[in-house]
């Protein structure tokens, strides 16, 4: 009896897809923290610019597990990247009100990482 | 002649009368410091009007835009240079100065009439508030900003490729800070896009 109790729990979380609930992505917010950050400066959303197009960054992880974990780093690290020019830069950190709030980073990079070609 | 009419005539006599019990000197005298008191208390109530306990004397500021800023550069940096709320809103030399105060007491009946006084109506006014402020920037060519901020004084060795280059072209288009940095104090309004920066259809 506990077996079948515990089946049937297992079956509705399965059924409704409660086990592994994602965020859903909030659009307009992400763009509101890509202007608030300048983002739009060097990236396009299809475009390339000084920097790769937000279609650009998909394409590249598209697939990818992992994908949004890496963006959000890429965004909050400072690293170097290489520019359209060739040269290198140390890419600007995305700051969020309040500071360091993950749950914004990644709905940015979700985001990115939500964009197709037309 | 009424007796309201002869007061008056005798209070504008009195003033023109030469005194006769007072000296020039004690005049002068008295004139002068009465003046410098004047003057000094004039200018020090306004000083105190451009402090920052005083702009978030109100919940409106305090629990708004002040909530925002303290998580910006102007608030706090590497160097500990701190732009207050007055280094950014009102202009530093006298003149600019008094007609934003007068400008700015609108904003007291503002407060009278609680057009912004919850967090909802303030956001429902944001888009208006910060273009009327961007535009009275954009005017001024953006004199606050520049009290410390010149093209000529950045350095392309110390600054980053990509600004120097945007800065420079700038420069060169004769734009005025605001146009590019709104928002880098305070939260941005709900959907608002910067100027040059449109994008493609989704």
């Amino acid at each position: 009896m506990k077996h079948l109790t515990l089946a049937a729990a297992v079956a509705a979380i399965s059924i409704t897809g409660f086990a592994a609930p994602a965020l859903a992505l909030d659009v307009e917010a992400a763009k509101g923290l890509a202007e608030q950050n300048n983002c739009m400066q060097c990236h396009g959303l299809r475009k390339d610019k000084d920097g790769p197009s937000f279609l650009t960054i998909a394409d590249k992880y598209r697939g990818k597990a992992g994908a949004a974990d890496e963006v959000v780093k890429h965004m909050t690290s400072g690293k170097k990247v290489k520019l359209a020019d060739g040269s290198q830069e140390d890419h600007k950190v995305a700051k969020t009100i309040p500071p360091n709030d993950a749950a914004q980073l990644k709905n940015l990079a979700a985001y990115i990482l939500s964009i197709q070609a037309k | 002649m009424s007796t309201q009419e002869s007061g008056k005539q005798g209070l504008w006599a009195t003033l023109r009368k030469p005194s006769a019990k007072y000296s020039l000197l004690g005049l002068l005298v008295i004139g002068f410091f009465g003046g410098i008191i004047f003057w000094g208390g004039f200018n020090t109530s306004m000083e105190a009007t451009n402090t920052m306990r005083f702009c978030i004397g109100c919940h409106e500021m305090k629990d708004n835009v002040y909530e925002e800023y303290k998580y910006t550069i102007h608030y706090s940096n590497r160097t500990g240079v701190r732009a207050s709320c007055s280094d950014c809103h009102v202009p530093k030399d006298w003149t600019n100065k008094i007609i934003r105060k007068i400008q700015a007491s609108q904003e007291v009946w503002g407060k009278l009439t609680g057009v912004i006084d919850t967090k909802e109506k303030f956001e429902a006014h944001r888009l208006v508030m910060a273009e009327r402020e961007w535009a009275r920037m954009k005017a001024t060519n953006s004199i606050e900003c520049r009290n410390c901020h010149d093209f000529d004084a950045m350095s392309p060795e110390l600054q980053k490729k990509t600004p120097y280059k945007k800065h420079m072209e700038a420069k060169k288009e004769g734009k005025t800070c605001i146009e590019c940095h709104q928002g880098i104090a305070h939260k941005l309004p709900k959907g608002f896009k910067k100027p040059g920066t449109e994008e493609e259809e989704e």
